[in-house]
């Protein structure tokens, strides 16, 4: 089967520093896979410049088969390339069953299959007690759980997660990790980004490390995390 | 048709002119530095100076030496009062405007600008005023070119305000904190600097430098409550020009500026010797908007 | 959906006020006060005008009075030059607006905050300073003289009123489709927009072409009304003015621009007779809001209103 996401050789410098140095994997249809790696290791960068939001200097990305580098967001978003930021993003001044519908209507469903979608995703998420609020006064983890369900208002090609788990209350962890497993099981592509390991060993079966801008180690999660070169990365010398 | 000494007069004019632009335009260069914002009633501390010294030294007789400091200060002490009341918002986190402090700035700087008007149409009145010049030579060679006495005393003045305030910025404990804080804030207050501080201080300071300025040029463009539309206007070119928040930039901008519209006068058009900073302005924002000298902001 | 319900909210209350507007006459027949009536409702249009590009997609732009002034010129010298009929004119005023507004709003698409406001004023500006140094054409700040379309101030007052519930009519309609959920999502957080496909260039640009053809419409009409057009039109006084109706009328509300416009406009005449600090006093008001009340009278009023369904929202 021809990969979903490809990508090649993927360079990205800033100034002196390079922040991702010739990075290739291929993702198949079907995977979830946990990115890692130490703070600066470039998975930001690399999830941006996947999103279309940096411009890489070197190396493709091919969504199934058709180049998408250098596209812009809402290109990639057609495409069906979801991604999810680190630091929440939501409309703050409209409420929350608005926010979904943004994403809904702008992907192409009509009002109706909007609205529907919109409050499926509420009701399996759990926040639809909250769906006339105004997204800016939830909690911040009912943020997170709607920018989150924001990503899923068309089933998506490809989710780019960026550490969705981060300073969230472990109820909320869960309900998330039982929606990503639970699309995964039909089928549904992810890319995770997360420092949270248990969460990367219980849903991701294969991982790829990055650290210093390129990819260490690419495989089966456990022989990621027992490689040496990623211990080594994380805990720094000593530890290997 | 151009001539050398044509040109050098123009040119001598056109930096005499930057340099009064500068005056004015540094404050602004510094409250962007800082709060990040344009103050849409920067003419407005122009005019107060302006009217403060006009008052104070055509009215009450005080002499010219205290009233141009007194202008100075009127125009500071409006500043510190604008910044305490009024730009609290944008980075203590009070207020309702949350994310969107950039849209608020525009406003309330747009409706304090209104404010000051009219409340100066109002209170005083519509007609220009004529102030008394520092000095009465109506005819003083500079170079190759005549200027009025005012005018030389008043680039001196200004001259000598800027070389302070390069040295006070370059220098002081103060100066560099306002360096500081408008490379980062953050970083500035986790290093101990007081950014609330220097805030209430850039603004005064602005203030106090546009008072001046409106003071220095009051005798030769009368003041009235509309006095300060012009001059901001020039400012806010500089500022754009100079790139934003960038001191030696705005100074460099102005002399350009000065220089540009000294000489578009005669060699393009007259009329529109307004609209060459425009233009200009239009254009840096769409193509280098960080300005001669600013740097590049980053967005995700 | 509760944002729709707000919206729609707020269109009952602003045709209702409208209606109530269209009984003056039968009270007043006054020259004089339907003059000022006839002009706080072409504000009333320019603000709602500004306040789709600047409440609903954030995008504040100074410059709503400049294209009210190139409608007004555009209806004029078509009409003096061309003896066009005044609906041609009308037509031509809100088109070139219309197209220049979308021009500029390309160009200033990356542009934010302090540096749409500097961009836009300085186009304002010299648009202004165009119009006033190009004697030949528009005889400047002379003005260029038109005939007047109608010449009754009655029919004058619900021309204006009718372009008015024309206006809000057609933003209503606009902001209820998805559109409205698209601008509202490129002002919240532009770079979310956009990660939801959202179309952002199209989308900032509609709006941008959209406020200044209906500033075009509200011009062009104020030129028949006045029989004279002047670069004042363009001032950026002017463009105070409608910034703080708006303001204190609320922004990002259908109804606030229209409550402010008129409530600003009338009251500041009014108290001309009486001393004449109306200007200070709403300058004043324009900061108090500003800073303590962002969504306006219309905000404080429907705050003040018991809450129809608040948190834990039961669909309808």
């Amino acid at each position: 089967m021809s990969p979903l996401l490809s990508v090649q050789g993927v360079t990205k410098r800033f100034g002196g520093l390079v922040a991702v140095a010739d990075v290739t994997f291929d993702i198949a249809p079907g995977e979830l896979v946990g990115l890692i790696g130490p703070n600066g290791s470039g998975k930001t960068t690399l999830l941006n410049i996947m999103s279309g939001h940096l411009s890489s200097e070197q190396g493709t990305i091919r969504l199934d088969g058709e180049p998408c580098t250098g596209l812009k967001p809402q290109r990639l978003a057609r495409r069906g390339l979801m991604r999810m930021f680190q630091l929440t993003r939501i409309f703050a001044r409209m409420n929350v069953l608005d926010n979904l519908l943004v994403g809904g209507r702008a992907l192409g469903l009509d009002a109706e299959e909007a609205n529907a979608r919109a409050n499926a995703l509420l009701e399996e998420l759990q926040i639809a007690h909250v769906r006339h609020l105004d997204a800016g006064q939830l909690s911040g983890g009912q943020m997170k759980l709607l920018e989150f369900g924001c990503c899923f208002m068309r089933t998506p090609r490809l989710a780019l997660l960026d550490e969705p788990f981060a300073a969230i209350h472990p109820t909320m962890k869960e309900i998330m990790s039982r929606f990503i497993r639970a699309r995964h099981a039909e089928g549904q592509t992810f890319v995770l980004v997360s420092h949270d390991m248990p969460v990367i060993v219980e849903l991701c079966p294969r991982s790829i490390c990055m650290n210093a801008g390129r990819v260490l180690s690419d495989g089966a999660t456990s022989q990621v995390l027992a490689a040496p070169a990623v211990i080594e990365a994380y805990l720094g010398g000593a530890a290997a | 048709m151009l001539t050398g000494a044509l040109a050098a007069d123009l040119a001598v004019n056109g930096l005499v002119t930057g340099l009064f632009y500068g005056l004015m335009a540094i404050g602004l260069a510094l409250i962007f530095g800082v709060l990040r914002i344009v103050n849409f009633a920067h003419g407005e501390f122009y005019m107060v100076g302006a009217y403060a010294y006009t008052i104070v030294a055509a009215r009450l007789g005080v002499p010219l030496v205290v009233a141009l400091p007194t202008a100075f200060l009127f125009g500071a002490a409006l500043g510190w009062v604008v910044e305490r009341t009024l730009m609290r918002p944008l980075y203590a986190n009070i207020g309702t405007w949350g994310l969107m402090r950039d849209e608020y700035a525009v406003i309330v700087t747009f409706g304090l600008s209104l404010l000051l008007v009219n409340l100066v149409d109002k209170a005083i009145g519509p007609y220009a005023f004529r102030a008394p010049a520092l000095v009465n030579a109506s005819r003083i060679v500079v170079g190759p070119a005549l200027m009025s006495g005012q005018k030389v005393a008043a680039a001196v003045v200004t001259l000598a305000t800027l070389a302070l305030i390069a040295l006070f910025l370059r220098f002081s404990y103060w100066g560099r904190a306002v360096r500081a804080v408008s490379q980062n804030r953050l970083g500035a207050s986790l290093a101990g600097i007081d950014a609330t501080a220097v805030s209430s201080l850039v603004f005064s300071l602005a203030g106090g430098l546009a008072g001046l300025a409106g003071a220095l040029l009051s005798p030769i463009i009368n003041a009235s409550p509309d006095v300060g539309a012009f001059p901001a206007i020039k400012s806010y070119v500089i500022v754009v020009l100079g790139g934003m928040g960038s001191i030696p930039g705005a100074f460099i901008a102005s002399l350009l500026l000065g220089l540009v519209e000294s000489f578009g006068a005669v060699l393009v058009s007259y009329q529109y010797r307004d609209t060459f900073g425009l233009v200009l302005l239009i254009l840096f924002l769409l193509f280098r908007p960080q300005g001669l000298f600013g740097e590049r902001g980053r967005e995700v | 959906m509760s944002g729709d319900v707000r919206l729609r909210r707020e269109f009952i209350a602003t045709v209702v006020l409208l209606v109530l507007l269209a009984l003056l006459p039968l009270v007043t027949r006054d020259v004089y006060w339907l003059g000022v009536l006839v002009v706080s409702a072409y504000f009333a249009i320019l603000a709602s005008s500004w306040n789709l590009l600047a409440g609903f997609t954030g995008q504040f732009s100074l410059a709503p009075a400049a294209f009210a002034m190139i409608g007004a010129y555009g209806a004029a010298l078509s009409a003096a030059y061309y003896n066009v009929p005044p609906l041609l004119g009308l037509l031509i005023g809100t088109a070139s607006a219309g197209l220049i507004g979308l021009v500029l709003g390309r160009i200033v698409m990356r542009l934010r905050g302090p540096y749409l406001a500097l961009t836009t004023l300085s186009f304002a500006e010299i648009a202004r300073l165009v119009a006033s140094n190009s004697i030949n054409i528009t005889r400047g700040d002379l003005g260029l003289p038109i005939e007047a379309w109608f010449n009754d101030r009655v029919i004058w007052f619900y021309v204006f009123l009718g372009a008015l519930a024309f206006v809000v009519c057609g933003l209503y309609l606009l902001l209820r489709s998805q559109a409205g959920l698209f601008l509202e999502a490129i002002r919240d957080d532009e770079i979310a927009a956009a990660r939801s496909g959202v179309r952002i260039v199209f989308w900032k640009t509609a709006a941008f072409a959209i406020s200044s053809a209906a500033a075009g419409f509200a011009g062009a009409l104020y030129a028949y009304f006045a029989s004279l057009v002047t670069p004042e039109l363009g001032l950026v006084q002017q463009t105070g003015l409608v910034v703080s109706m708006s303001v204190i009328g609320g922004m990002g509300s259908l109804i606030g621009p229209v409550v402010g416009a008129f409530l600003v406009y009338v009251t500041s005449e009014w108290l001309r007779d009486v001393g004449g600090w109306q200007l200070v006093i709403f300058a004043a008001l324009v900061i108090v809001f500003a800073r303590l009340f962002r969504t306006g009278l219309w905000g404080l009023i429907t705050t003040a209103l018991p809450p129809r369904r608040r948190a834990a929202g039961k669909p309808a």
